[in-house]
C-alpha cells in the first residue's frame, strides 16, 4: 500500500475512534429528530438546518481541534523527518473530515425525508454546488482556527465560542425571521449564514443567489489562504 | 570514512547566539556521543544535521548530503527520535509501526522490530496507555523501521527505569552492531561512557572537546584518591613509604585508615610499593575518575548546574 493509502487508511481508523466525530452525527440528528416529530409533511426548514448544524460542527469543532492538536503534539514535527511531508496529512485530515460532513448529510437526509416526512430537493447539482461551496468556506473558518490557536485545547475553546454566534446569525438558533432586520442581514453575509440561506433556496425551489454563493466562495479563497499564511508547523 | 561533516555551524535565534562555530565530524558505524548541559546547543545543532532547521553558517553534509536542500533524500536514509514527540492517543503501536514503515522505500519488518523492542505483547495497545518507557521504546523502533544508515537519538533513556536503561543500552550496541551510525545526544554520563566510540563535549554554543570517553576521562589532570586499611600492628610510616613517588601529592593517616593523594597513574606506584614492602592491607580502593570529572574540568562547572 503506498503511504497515502496507508495514512489514509489510519486516520480514518483514529477519526472513527475519536468521540467528536460521533458527536457532530448525533447533535444535528437529536435536533432533527426532536423538531422533525412536530412539522408539517413536505417541510422545507428543518433540513437545510440540520446540515448547516452539522457541517459547522465540523468545520468549527472537530477539524481546527484535530489539526492545532497535531501540531501541539510534535505529530507534525516529526512527519517532517519522514519522506513524507507533514503537508500530506492535513490534507488527508481535510479529505476525510470532509467525507465525514457528507456522511453525515446523507444520514440526516435519509432520516428527515422518508422517515420524518421533511421535503426533499429535486435539484441535486444545486445542492451539491451549495454543500461544496459551503463546506469549503466553513472549512477555512476551521482552517484559520487551527493556524492561530496555540494548542488544541485552545483551538476547541475558540472553536465552540465561535460557532454559537455564528449559528445565531445563520438564524439557526431562531428563524431569521423572527431576527431584527439588520442581523438578519448581516447574518446572510456570514459563512454559515449564507450556507443556510442558500440551502434553503434550494429546497423550497428557488435558484441560489448568486450573491451568496459569491459570498461562499469569498470566504473560502479569502479566509484559507489567510490560514495558509499564518500556519506554523511547529 | 565521515559520514557526517559539520563545520563552522552557527545558528542563532532573535540575536541570541545558539552555536558559534561547531565543527566535527562522525565516522562511519560508530556511536558518537553529544554530550552537554541543558541549553548548550546540542539539540539545535542535531537538529541542523536532520534538516529540521536551517544553519545560519557553516556547512552540514550528512550521508554526502545538504540537510537544508536535499531533505527529502535525506530522510530516506535516517531515523530519528526527538526529545518532545507524541504520536495520536488512540492509535495502536502496530499501526503506527506499520504507518512509519510505508512511508520508506525499503522499510524493514516491523513485525521483527516488534520483538527487539519488547514491543510484542503491546502489539494492539493504544499509544495513549502506554508508560513513559514503553513510549520511548516505540519511538526508537519507529526510528529504525525506515532501515536508516543514521540513527538520531535524542535524551533516548529518559524517563525509563534503570533496568529498561540497560537493557536499551544492549539494543543500541546491537543496532550498531548492525551497521548503523547512531548519534546520541544525551546528558546522562553513564550512558555516554558505556556506549559511545568518542563524545564532543559541546558548552556554550561550542565544542570544547572531542575524544573517547576514555580519552576525556584521562585527560583530566585533577587530584583522586586511594585509600586502604594498615594491618594491627603495622608500625611502618606510609607517608614517609609513599610521599615521594611520582604524582603523589599527599598521604594522610588517620589510625589505621590511609589516604593518598594524586594525579595521574600514582596508583599503580602506590601499589608496587606497598607489595614490594610486604605491606598487607584491607579494603584497598582507587577512587575511580568518570565522565562527571572530565566535564568539570573542560567546562569548569559541573554538569547538573
Amino acid at each position: 500500500m503506498t503511504a497515502l493509502a496507508k495514512l489514509t487508511h489510519v486516520e480514518l481508523k483514529l477519526l472513527v475512534r475519536e468521540p467528536g466525530s460521533v458527536f457532530t452525527f448525533l447533535i444535528p440528528l437529536f435536533i432533527l429528530i426532536v423538531f422533525g416529530s412536530s412539522i408539517e409533511p413536505g417541510d422545507t426548514v428543518l433540513l437545510p438546518m440540520s446540515l448547516a448544524i452539522s457541517v459547522g460542527l465540523v468545520a468549527m469543532y472537530l477539524l481546527p481541534t484535530t489539526l492545532a492538536t497535531y501540531r501541539e503534539r510534535g505529530i507534525l514535527r516529526r512527519l517532517s523527518l519522514t519522506p513524507v511531508r507533514p503537508g500530506s496529512l492535513l490534507a488527508v485530515q481535510l479529505v476525510l473530515q470532509f467525507v465525514l460532513a457528507l456522511a453525515a448529510a446523507g444520514l440526516l437526509i435519509a432520516v428527515g425525508g422518508p422517515v420524518l416526512g421533511a421535503h426533499l430537493p429535486s435539484e441535486v447539482p444545486a445542492l451539491a454546488a451549495v454543500f461544496l461551496l459551503g463546506t469549503a468556506a466553513m472549512f477555512a473558518v476551521g482552517l484559520l482556527i487551527a493556524a492561530l490557536a496555540p494548542n488544541g485545547r485552545s483551538a476547541n475553546g475558540v472553536g465552540v465560542l465561535l460557532y454559537f454566534p455564528m449559528a445565531f446569525l445563520a438564524g439557526l438558533m431562531q428563524p431569521t425571521d423572527q431576527m431584527p432586520d439588520i442581523l438578519a442581514e448581516v447574518g446572510s453575509y456570514t459563512p454559515l449564514g449564507a450556507f443556510r440561506q442558500s440551502l434553503q433556496d434550494v429546497w423550497t425551489g428557488t435558484s441560489p443567489t448568486p450573491l451568496l454563493l459569491g459570498v461562499m466562495a469569498a470566504y473560502a479563497v479569502i479566509v484559507s489562504l489567510a490560514a495558509a499564511r499564518f500556519f506554523r508547523w511547529e | 570514512m565521515a559520514i557526517i561533516e559539520v563545520s563552522g555551524l552557527t545558528k542563532g535565534y532573535s540575536g541570541r547566539t545558539v552555536l558559534d562555530g561547531v565543527s566535527f565530524s562522525v565516522e562511519e558505524g560508530e556511536i558518537f556521543g553529544i554530550l552537554g548541559p541543558n541549553g548548550a546547543g546540542k539539540t539545535t545543532a542535531v537538529e541542523c544535521m536532520e534538516g529540521l532547521r536551517k544553519p545560519d553558517g557553516g556547512t552540514i553534509r550528512v550521508l554526502g548530503l545538504d540537510p537544508a536542500g536535499q531533505s527529502r533524500e535525506l530522510h530516506e536514509r535516517i531515523g530519528v527520535q526527538l526529545q518532545h514527540t507524541h504520536l495520536p492517543e488512540n492509535i495502536k503501536v502496530w499501526e503506527a509501526l506499520d504507518l512509519y514503515a510505508s512511508f520508506y522505500a525499503e522499510p524493514k519488518d516491523w513485525r521483527g522490530l516488534l520483538d527487539d523492542w519488547g514491543l510484542a505483547e503491546l502489539r494492539n495497545a493504544r499509544f495513549g496507555k502506554l508508560s513513559g518507557g514503553q513510549k520511548q521504546r516505540l519511538f526508537i523502533a519507529l526510528a529504525l523501521v525506515g532501515g536508516p544508515e543514521v540513527a538520531f537519538l535524542d535524551e533516548l533513556t529518559t524517563g525509563l527505569d534503570p533496568q529498561a536503561r540497560r537493557a536499551t543500552w544492549e539494543l543500541i550496541k546491537k543496532v550498531r552492531a548492525s551497521g548503523v551510525t547512531v548519534i546520541l545526544v544525551s546528558h546522562f554520563m553513564d550512558e555516554v561512557e558505556e556506549l559511545c566510540d568518542r563524545v564532543a563535549v559541546v558548552d556554550r554554543g561550542g565544542v570544547v572537546a572531542l575524544d573517547t570517553p576514555a580519552g576525556l576521562i584521562d585527560g583530566v589532570d585533577a587530584d583522586h584518591q586511594m585509600r586502604f586499611t594498615l594491618m594491627d600492628g603495622e608500625t611502618r610510616d606510609p607517608a614517609a613509604l609513599l610521599g615521594d613517588l611520582p604524582g603523589v601529592t599527599g598521604v594522610v593517616r588517620d589510625g589505621k585508615r590511609v589516604t593518598v593523594t594524586g594525579r595521574g597513574d600514582f596508583a599503580t606506584a602506590v601499589t608496587s610499593v606497598l607489595a614490594r614492602e610486604l605491606i598487607p592491607v584491607a579494603d584497598l580502593r582507587i577512587d575511580k575518575r568518570t565522565l562527571d570529572d572530565a566535564f568539570v574540568a573542560l567546562t569548569g562547572r559541573s554538569f547538573h548546574l
